[in-house]
């Protein structure tokens, strides 16, 4: 378990090096000014400007946010991190609890099923950076605070792959369970709560994988059109500084990955919780 | 009422199917008639098989009693009441030839679904699964998960589940189907000393003529197409049976009759599947 353990620990950081030998790489390969294939402009400049160094990166993060502060940046950055990791939080679980309950919803009624799933799915293709201000809008109209419509953005990009997981898992129930909950005469609701759920936790907590990532995304996408000061933002914000402290934005991307991890790591926490009793093929 | 082989059918009686039939797709291209005026009435304490070949309607007759299927005309009555009313108040236990245990739930806590279907409290129930595991000999599993258990452990496990609310009828649809052949007659002479030790009375789906012979008292043989009941050999092979009982003449004497009523039921319909073994 331990040697398990350390052996992943030591291959993340493998990869971790790995991408960062790769950058460093194209630092000294890449072309200078950038270059085209195909008459395209696709390889990236290899300048200092637009590619700093792995060690200039980790160095900034020492480096106060503005010159003359005493805090370090990452400091900075891991407040806007804490500050969206929550909103994203609130985001993923709004969007459980709401997917869940519309694929409950869909599986007892079939013509919810066949009215609201196309909706459903047209839903995602709904671009969020223009939804976002519409969103804010409303928000600002009934006075909640700004967080809270953030929140419901992720919200919205999370509670799609859950509902789908969710009503996938809840028709996985096998057959025969399904006449035994019949021969005990069991209601819709006994049947769901007993049977049909409890069945469709390996579907849902892959979904839950993907729904956790989203409500990140689509809180940090809302915060870049909504004005939220999360990390989000501070990507903006340092992004425009590119040309004189290029290495800076990369801090606010650390930040994110950190946040994107610790969400997924949050999910796996759930998922060895619940499938800890669970036969090993399921696991 | 006038039913076959039982000449006044009363309340009392643990099953009676009178003039039943059943179809399927009434009406449509795919019309199949599943069942054409079954009668059968089964006695409390009655080890009742059903035994035929493939598409007899032996399962649909099951789940008629059981109330998962109603049928297109005819009635079942289960204890007197109609089967849906049984059904609704727990009458019947059930085990299939899949065990179907919850693998999300401990060995314990798959015998008490349906007691807590039935509203009981913890500590009750916890009770009544104990008595359930140390009936079929699995107390020391009680807490493990049903994956962590043999085929023939967890078919036993479904057994106390079906017996966990202490219902007076065990309906069983080829229970023993998919084990090997040393854990089914294990598990048949377990099963009689289960059923012995409660007083249950058994609905047994089979196509195992030997498994028919052994654990019933009763053993009805149906054909196919449409279904319906040909014969009903009573077999009285006495209460001791053990190991010894299947090498006896009396006992192959009985195999040959229902193997000779499966023939002429053939005769009328064509030869399908049956394990002679």
């Amino acid at each position: 378990m331990i040697l398990r353990g350390l052996r992943r620990a030591a291959l993340f950081f493998l990869a971790l090096a790995l991408v960062a030998a790769m950058w460093e790489f194209y630092i000294v390969v890449g072309p200078e000014k950038g270059g085209e294939i195909f008459g395209m402009r696709i390889l990236p400049r290899a300048n200092e400007r637009a590619m700093p160094h792995t060690w200039e990166m980790l160095q900034r993060l020492f480096d106060p946010e503005v010159r003359g502060q005493d805090r370090p940046i990452w400091l900075a950055v891991l407040g806007y991190s804490w500050y969206t990791f929550r909103m994203a939080l609130a985001g993923f679980a709004i969007g459980c609890v709401f997917g869940m309950a519309l694929a409950v919803g869909m599986s007892r009624f079939r013509f919810v099923e066949r009215g609201l799933l196309p909706y459903v799915v047209a839903s995602q293709t709904v671009p969020l950076i223009a939804l976002a201000p519409q969103v804010a809008a409303l928000g600002g109209n009934w006075g909640l605070p700004k967080w809270m419509w953030v929140a419901a953005l992720g919200a919205f990009l999370a509670f799609f792959p859950v509902s789908i997981a969710t009503l996938k898992g809840l028709s996985a129930a096998p057959a025969a369970s399904l006449e035994l909950m019949d021969s005990y005469a069991a209601s819709w609701w006994k049947t769901l709560t007993k049977l049909r759920f409890p069945a469709a936790v390996p579907y849902i907590v892959p979904g839950m994988k993907l729904g956790a990532t989203a409500a990140v995304i689509g809180v940090i996408v809302s915060e870049v059109s909504t004005g939220v000061r999360g990390v989000g933002f501070a990507a903006l914000t340092y992004a425009q500084k590119a040309t004189s402290d290029p290495a800076q934005v990369y801090t606010a991307v650390f930040g994110a990955a950190l946040l994107g991890l610790s969400m997924f790591g949050l999910v796996v926490a759930i998922e060895v919780l619940v499938m800890r009793n669970r036969p090993a093929e399921a696991n | 009422m006038t039913v076959r082989g039982v000449p006044q059918a009363v309340i009392s009686d643990a099953v009676v199917v009178d003039r039943v039939s059943m179809v399927f797709n009434e009406g449509k291209s795919n019309e199949v008639e599943a069942l054409t005026d079954v009668e059968l009435v089964i006695c409390p304490g009655d080890f009742v098989s059903l035994i035929g070949p493939s598409g007899c309607g032996k399962s649909t007759l099951l789940r008629l009693i059981a109330s998962l299927l109603s049928p297109t005309s005819g009635s079942v009555l289960v204890n007197g009441k109609s089967a849906s009313q049984a059904r609704i108040e727990q009458d019947y236990g059930m085990a299939f030839q899949k065990s179907g245990l919850f693998e999300w739930r401990t060995v314990e806590k798959n015998i008490e679904l349906p007691l807590e279907l039935k509203g009981w409290g913890k500590a009750k129930r916890r009770e009544r699964s104990a008595e359930m595991l140390e009936l079929v000999k699995l107390s020391e599993f009680a807490s493990h998960m049903p994956w962590e258990l043999s085929g023939g452990m967890q078919q036993r496990v479904a057994i106390a589940r079906a017996l966990a609310a202490h219902p007076p009828l065990l309906l069983m649809d080829e229970p023993f189907g998919a084990l090997d052949e040393m854990t089914r007659e294990h598990m048949q002479a377990e099963l009689l000393r289960i059923c012995a030790a409660s007083q249950t009375t058994v609905v047994f789906v089979t196509h195992s003529i030997p498994e028919a012979v052994y654990l019933s008292n009763r053993v009805v043989v149906m054909s196919p197409r449409p279904g319906r009941i040909t014969e009903i050999i009573d077999v009285d092979l006495g209460s001791d049976r053990d190991e010894d009982t299947r090498e006896e003449a009396g006992f192959y004497g009985k195999i040959t009759a229902v193997r000779e009523a499966l023939r002429g039921a053939e005769a009328v319909a064509g030869p399908r599947g049956i394990e002679d073994r």
